[in-house]
């Protein structure tokens, strides 16, 4: 098992016309056991006015957390198929804690500053908790021998391609109603908003994080799918890497001028095994679409 | 670990970034701008028949190009349309993009089965339905035309539509056409007065069906979340009844400038 990956944050369009910092973060970890592709996504509403450094710290606390479960790889890789849901939940637990942490030691590094407080009154400013002010979301995604799993709080997308070529979503997209309230890191129960997935009867050629920015530049949930595969068949490609910059620079600018995240774990020789059956999907997806597109179009009268 | 780690570099410009490039693969996937669906609830029984249904369809063909106009900038405006007599029916299987459709003409025949259109309305927006595009980034907007009363129990389908929440936070205009369609009856669909107009007259009928759809669809796709007067943010309740509020202003003053000398009206000239 070898291992590659990349992670690219873009600032949204409309972050760069107001003058706003970018509100994502990303990254990825390769070792000789596992690979881990996380993204995050600030809220960047008014109390949460440090989420740039809130998905920051979202980040390394996911890497540093799963980092230290595979403190014994051959321990873990053994109890995790056995008793994944427990440990995925304790997983969860631990990247609230250390998200906390991180969080809190910024701030007492930072008090807040006048300028930070200047848009609430005081009564407004002492009802928002000091988490709030870090408020982000998270999804990671981790490819270990014989397993993959993943762990999710708030919106945005986590895709997978397994042996089949077929792009799929094992956790579902939460639905941006407008009613809806986001789910955060920075909940008082948090660690009851993750969702998670666990598989290990399927081989992952690549695995995908992603804010929700790329979700909505989207139209339809099968053009994403379909962005997925496409992807996946460029992994080993050198110029991959400046295209998906371009690519979700693109979307950002033309979609939801949010900020966009990608980050992407690969299996290097599955990858280039499995290349040709890549580009059957891809050909198979266009037809597919085509159809979808026809059928659309014929009115009913 | 990155955020925002890809500034563009030096001698590259967000131009450069933002060109199409034909041999590279990811370049070839369409880009979706923020999108807004437009459902047209429209009756078609049997009343409807012959010139009110004949200048409908010319209406709604002259409009599609006026609401392209309104969607051009950054927003993909969709179209939806539901037409209810003794069936209820779509025009086409999905919300299609302004830009791709094309207005199919009506007929009208049989009963008027408003409650129905309205149960149908109700099961269709939701995200596992009409609302699934992941470009979907505003409340829809609700767009019901008749010229008279439901013959069926229409309070049960506005009871099932008003538990719906994308209902409750979409833009909801009405147009009654001719003497006996029912103000009372339209203003519960729309919940306020303002969102209602008449048209009694073919003129009136043209004028009216552009003024509510344009300014609906302009409105509708707006991105508001500050408060003009406090600079505060605002809920999504306060948008959305900002929203509704600007739509009632809006039709009212541009239906008070509207003038109809010398037009016919429908229920003494059709």
């Amino acid at each position: 098992m070898s291992f590659n990956g990349f992670s690219h944050s873009v600032m949204g369009a409309s972050h760069v016309a107001k003058g706003i910092v970018c509100q994502d973060s990303s990254a990825h970890k390769i070792t000789d056991r596992y690979a881990i592709a996380v993204v995050a996504d600030g809220h960047g509403s008014k109390k949460h006015f440090r989420s740039n450094i809130g998905s920051q710290c979202a980040v390394e606390a996911t890497i540093e957390t799963i980092d230290r479960f595979y403190e014994d790889p051959d321990a873990f890789e053994e109890n995790l198929p056995k008793n994944h849901k427990m440990i995925i939940r304790n997983i969860e637990r631990q990247i609230i804690a250390a998200w906390n942490t991180k969080v809190m030691k910024h701030l007492e590094e930072n008090p807040v500053t006048a300028v930070e407080k200047k848009p609430f009154t005081q009564e407004e400013f002492e009802a928002i908790n000091p988490e709030s002010y870090y408020g982000t979301t998270l999804i990671a995604a981790v490819a270990g021998r014989g397993f993959t799993f993943g762990v999710q709080i708030g919106d945005g997308s986590f895709v997978a391609i397994f042996e089949d070529g077929e792009a799929v979503m094992p956790m579902e997209y939460e639905e941006a109603n407008p009613a809806n309230i986001t789910s955060s890191m920075c909940n008082a129960n948090a660690a009851s908003m993750f969702e998670s997935f666990y598989i290990d009867d399927k081989r992952p050629i690549a695995l995908f994080s992603s804010t929700d920015g790329l979700y909505t530049s989207f139209g339809s949930e099968y053009d994403f799918r379909d962005y997925h595969v496409i992807l996946a068949s460029q992994v080993n490609s050198p110029s991959l890497e400046a295209s998906v910059v371009k690519n979700i620079t693109k979307r950002s600018h033309f979609g939801t001028e949010d900020d966009i995240s990608l980050a992407c774990v690969y299996d290097v020789e599955f990858a280039q095994e499995k290349v040709d059956l890549l580009k059957e999907m891809i050909e198979r997806n266009k037809k597919l679409a085509a159809e979808r597109k026809a059928r659309l179009h014929t009115a009913n009268f | 670990m990155n955020n925002n780690n890809n500034e563009v570099k030096e001698n590259t410009t967000v131009d450069d970034l933002l060109d199409f490039d034909d041999d590279d693969p990811l370049g070839a996937t369409a880009v979706s701008k923020k999108s807004l669906v437009i459902f047209f609830l429209i009756d078609t029984s049997g009343s409807m028949k012959g010139k009110k249904m004949g200048q409908l369809n010319t209406v709604m063909e002259e409009l599609i190009p006026e609401i392209r106009r309104v969607g051009e900038a950054d927003t993909d405006v969709k179209v939806a349309v539901l037409t209810f007599d003794t069936d209820v029916k779509w025009m086409y299987s999905a919300p299609i993009s302004i830009e791709e459709f094309e207005w199919a003409r009506l007929g009208a025949q049989g009963v008027t089965s408003m409650g129905a259109a309205f149960t149908e309305l109700a099961a269709r927006m939701s995200r596992n339905s009409f609302l699934n595009s992941p470009s979907l980034s505003f409340a829809p907007v609700m767009f019901l035309m008749t010229d008279g009363y439901p013959s069926d129990d229409y309070k049960a389908g506005l009871k099932a539509l008003q538990a719906n929440s994308w209902y409750k936070f979409g833009l909801k205009a009405a147009l009654g056409i001719g003497d006996e369609a029912n103000d009372d009856m339209l203003e519960e669909f729309t919940g306020s007065k303002d969102t209602v107009v008449h048209a009694y007259t073919g003129g009136q009928l043209a004028a009216m069906i552009k003024i509510i759809a344009v300014t609906a669809s302009q409105i509708g796709s707006k991105s508001m979340t500050l408060s003009d007067e406090t600079n505060e943010e605002l809920s999504d309740e306060d948008v959305y009844a900002a929203k509704q509020k600007m739509l009632g202003q809006q039709i009212q003053e541009l239906v008070g400038d509207q003038t109809d000398a010398g037009d016919v009206p429908y229920d003494t000239g059709w």
